[in-house]
């Protein structure tokens, strides 16, 4: 309630201009602040960590955080258009590719950052940098279930009637029904066979739930398999839940979460140096141990074992889709998806 | 009022009494400003934008009202909303009002641990309770290993993500917005009343239905109200026990505002949810003073 | 005669057996979460692994709980703003229109209701672009303004249901007998409509302490909230904390009305 970071940044300017070089006193934030969005629970936990002291320490800039879901950070940035309430995006595919077409970032130079070469190739690109990979496959719960081979399992028994499903709502659940869709002759742009499939087995299916709800619904036995990240698993397996990651026969699948500054930011250079603070190697790695379980993106960390590959340029086998595709037919899957669905 | 000012018109004296003294619908005047400026502005902000045909908000037209009203399922989403509020009233005023006649007829002791009681769910955050919800309704939960125990049924009942768990979920979220003002109407009552019509022969059925309900219908009323309004909009509660299996429009107005971002049939949506709601509370505003005459008749 | 008698055990029967349920529904959700926030466990889960008080310990611990604490000191804040400035419109309103039975005035306090029927997410939607087209950034005065619109009808209903009872012919006494407006108001009206008042001001706390949709919109960097930090450590990780932090009102709560109980008899001035 004291500290506003308008007021403060009014004060920064003024005292910029009063006593640039001079012998005027200096607050502690003097090189001055950037205020990034995040993802609430275990991103913003584990940012305030690791990324925080090392930008601070590095480039004596401190992180705020704002914690907003990728879906609220894009609709707070369009009402606010000009004015963004924060400096950085932290960003799935899709709504990043939103964000592209809407205008909401600035223009971003990779050459700005030290550690760029260190990413796989195709991390970076002109409206941002990638700080995380998460990998998509199938959670299950080896005590009541047997391992599930891939996708099609999941549509059938023992699995089907123990299935907890999520809709088209959030990156995760959009590529694995993608996934399972292509599996029964569809693609990624046609996810018809899914529709048919589901249709049969509907009133089988354990749970079709909110996708805040799953962990809860998994841990107390509601569903015994879902779709789920690697992050999500490693989380919960240290919390005691008997859940297991599979890697399905056709591929695990593999997205990028990148972050993006936002259009009309003041704080362009900070920003700049939080996305190197984040990519470098030893926040990546520490970002990577439990309890955080990030998947790194700079090659220079060494992968621990929980992680279902070797290296990095491994992934480049793993399924990737291309979200500009995606998104201009999701709305009408999220719609089919509530009709087919609610009875 | 007309006697009141007569007095202070026989007494000059008091002209800055006079000054001071607001006309009473004056009183509203703060509020009605502070609704104009916070709430209505932003609600004709929703009403222009659901004027725009297409997510960028540039080009305008009507084809959002036309794809939302054009379309049966909206229409049954519409209607299911509606629907389930007045389920939740309906079961809420069942349980709640032997909960408010119990209260009456306790020690102020009791009175004050019912109290407690009746405010206990607004103490557990929304998060956690849903998550309360989920051990009580799952498949492996409370209720279903009760049942099995007991040999009602051999499987597993289906709770979560039906009608029936959500109306119950929501029976015990909403039940403190029905009893707070039911209780403290009916604390205000006249026991004499009630007592003369037990000393003059009436049943305890009689008393309820002749005289404590019509005395604390204005309670009663209040509460439903609450009750429906807030039922029909509590997303958080709707989506995670009712599940994707259930569709109301809040979940419609998330998903389009939230995660395809098309603002204009968020609009739609919000401001259908706006009125189908506001015909429900008008509607039990209606009733309530229809009954209300009737008892005075 | 003998009807009446089992007329009237139908009566205790009736009322009891629903009375009990509600109770029951009531009491039920509220246990599971206290016993689960006792928790041997690593995790969220009922029914819990053993019992501790390790959870608490954590959630009262300055460092690995600084960012809940200064949320729930946020929350606290937002909601006691929320509460008197919707308390004061709101009783001021309701007591402007309980005794008109006009068209416009029937209007008005459905207009009234509004807030509460349009979903907070659109609210919070609109208002966030109102808010930035003002100039204005997220702040903690923001979500202020934001929820004391949202809960406003809390109190302005249960006021009004209060006011409903109050006899015209008793203030109209008290003006004749030449008290002034405010005199009326202050030793008739209010005492009579206090319970109703408190009832509504409770909610409106709590309304306000609870509200998730407003806030997402209208957060800034400095004004974290509770329940969305709750929200997502429950999500994501099925911290046990989330649950303590209910027990934790509970106990606050209860430790509050035993104190008011104490200082200006509570249910005392609920009753008369």
């Amino acid at each position: 309630m004291t500290s506003r970071p308008y007021t403060r940044r009014k004060f920064l300017a003024a005292s910029a201009v009063v006593g640039s070089g001079s012998l005027v006193w200096r607050p502690a934030y003097a090189k001055g602040s950037v205020t990034a969005a995040m993802y609430p629970g275990t991103w913003e936990e584990a940012y305030r960590t690791h990324v925080a002291p090392a930008l601070k320490k590095a480039h004596n800039v401190d992180l705020g955080m704002t914690p907003l879901f990728a879906v609220d950070q894009i609709a707070k940035a369009q009402a606010a258009r000009g004015t963004p309430p924060f400096d950085a995006f932290v960003l799935d595919p899709g709504p990043r590719v939103t964000g592209i077409e809407r205008g909401l970032f600035e223009k971003f130079d990779p050459k700005r950052l030290t550690n760029v070469g260190k990413l796989p190739a195709g991390a970076v690109d002109e409206w941002g940098v990638t700080v995380a990979a998460q990998v998509v496959g199938i959670g299950y719960n080896p005590k009541k279930l047997p391992r599930p081979k891939g996708w099609e399992d999941l549509l059938k028994d023992p699995w089907l009637s123990r299935l907890g499903m999520t809709g088209f709502q959030t990156t995760f659940g959009t590529v694995s029904i993608i996934e399972i869709a292509k599996r029964f002759g569809g693609s990624e742009t046609n996810v018809e066979p899914f529709f048919t499939e589901i249709k049969k087995v509907l009133p089988k299916v354990a749970a079709i739930g909110a996708p805040a709800s799953m962990p809860a619904l998994f841990q107390q036995g509601q569903c015994d398999v879902t779709y789920t990240n690697t992050q999500t698993v490693d989380t919960l397996k240290s919390r005691g839940v008997d859940i297991e990651f599979v890697k399905p026969e056709s591929g695990a699948v593999t997205f990028f979460t990148t972050v993006h500054i936002a259009k009309g930011s003041k704080e362009i250079d900070n920003a700049y140096k939080y996305f190197d603070t984040v990519i470098s190697t030893a926040v990546q790695t520490a970002l990577m141990q439990p309890p955080n379980n990030f998947v790194p993106v700079n090659r220079e960390v060494k992968l621990s074992v929980n992680l279902p590959m070797a290296n990095l340029d491994e992934m480049s086998k793993f399924v990737r889709h291309d979200w500009s595709k995606i998104n201009p037919l999701r709305a009408g899957w999220i719609e089919r998806f509530n009709r087919e669905v609610s009875k | 009022m007309s006697v009141a000012a007569a007095g202070v018109a026989k007494t000059p004296a008091r002209g800055i009494a006079t000054l001071a003294k607001p006309a009473e619908w004056q009183l509203a005047l703060p509020l009605a400003l502070a609704y104009a400026a916070f709430f209505l502005v932003p609600l004709l902000l929703l009403l222009a934008v659901s004027a725009f045909e297409d997510e960028k908000i540039t080009v305008l037209g009507f084809a959002n009202w036309r794809k939302f009203f054009g379309d049966p399922f909206y229409w049954k989403v519409t209607f299911d909303t509606v629907k389930l509020g007045f389920l939740t009233v309906i079961a809420t005023t069942l349980i709640g009002y032997p909960i408010a006649l119990v209260y009456l007829g306790s020690s102020p002791r009791w009175q004050r641990v019912i109290l407690f009681i009746v405010i206990l769910p607004l103490l557990t955050s929304v998060v956690v309770r849903t998550f309360a919800w989920i051990v009580i309704l799952g498949r492996e939960g409370v209720i279903n290993q009760t049942v099995m125990w007991l040999g009602i049924s051999p499987a597993p009942l289906r709770l979560l993500q039906t009608e029936v768990g959500l109306v119950m979920a929501l029976t015990q979220i909403e039940m403190p917005l029905l009893l707070l003002p039911l209780l403290s109407v009916m604390s205000r009552m006249d026991p004499n009343l009630r007592d003369a019509s037990a000393a003059l022969g009436a049943s305890k059925w009689r008393t309820l239905f002749k005289v404590t309900l019509p005395l604390s219908l204005p309670g009663l009323i209040a509460g439903c109200m609450l009750v429906f309004a807030s039922s029909t909009t509590a997303f958080i509660s709707q989506f995670v026990i009712g599940g994707n299996r259930l569709v109301y429009l809040p979940l419609l107005i998330w998903q389009q505002s939230l995660v395809v971002y098309n603002w204009p049939l968020a609009s739609v949506a919000a401001l259908t949810l706006l009125v189908s709601v506001s015909l429900g509370v008008v509607l039990i505003a209606t009733l309530g003073r229809r009954s209300k005459g009737y008892v005075h008749a | 005669m003998r009807s009446r008698r089992t007329g009237d055990f139908s009566y205790s029967l009736a009322i009891g057996l629903l009375a009990a349920i509600g109770f029951l529904i009531l009491v039920g959700p509220v246990v599971i979460v206290l016993l689960t926030s006792f928790t041997e466990g690593r995790s969220i889960r009922f029914p819990p692994s053993g019992l501790s008080t390790q959870w608490y310990q954590l959630l009262f611990d300055a460092t690995s709980s600084r960012q809940i604490h200064r949320a729930a000191l946020n929350s606290l804040q937002v909601a006691g703003a929320t509460m008197i400035m919707a308390t004061v419109l709101g009783t001021l309103a309701s007591v402007a229109l309980a005794r008109r039975s006009g068209k416009w005035a029937r209007a008005l306090d459905t207009f009234f209701m509004w807030p509460m029927i349009l979903p907070m997410l659109a609210f919070g939607l609109a208002a966030l672009m109102y808010f930035t087209f003002l100039g204005l950034r997220p702040s903690l005065e923001l979500i202020m303004i934001g929820h004391t619109i949202v809960v406003i009808p809390f109190v302005l209903r249960t006021t009004s249901a209060s006011m409903s009872q109050l006899e015209p012919a008793l203030l109209e006494s008290s003006a004749s007998l030449g008290a002034s407006w405010f005199y009326t108001f202050r030793r008739v009206t209010l005492p009579m409509i206090a319970p109703g008042i408190i009832a509504g001001g409770f909610l409106a706390f709590v309304a306000s302490l609870d509200n998730v949709p407003v806030s997402l919109f209208l957060t800034g960097p400095r004004s974290d909230m509770l329940p969305i930090r709750m929200w997502g450590m429950m999500e994501s990780t099925l911290d046990v904390r989330v649950a303590a932090v209910s027990g934790v009102l509970i106990a606050s709560v209860l430790v509050l009305m035993l104190v008011l109980e104490r200082l200006v008899g509570l249910t005392r001035r609920l009753r008369d």
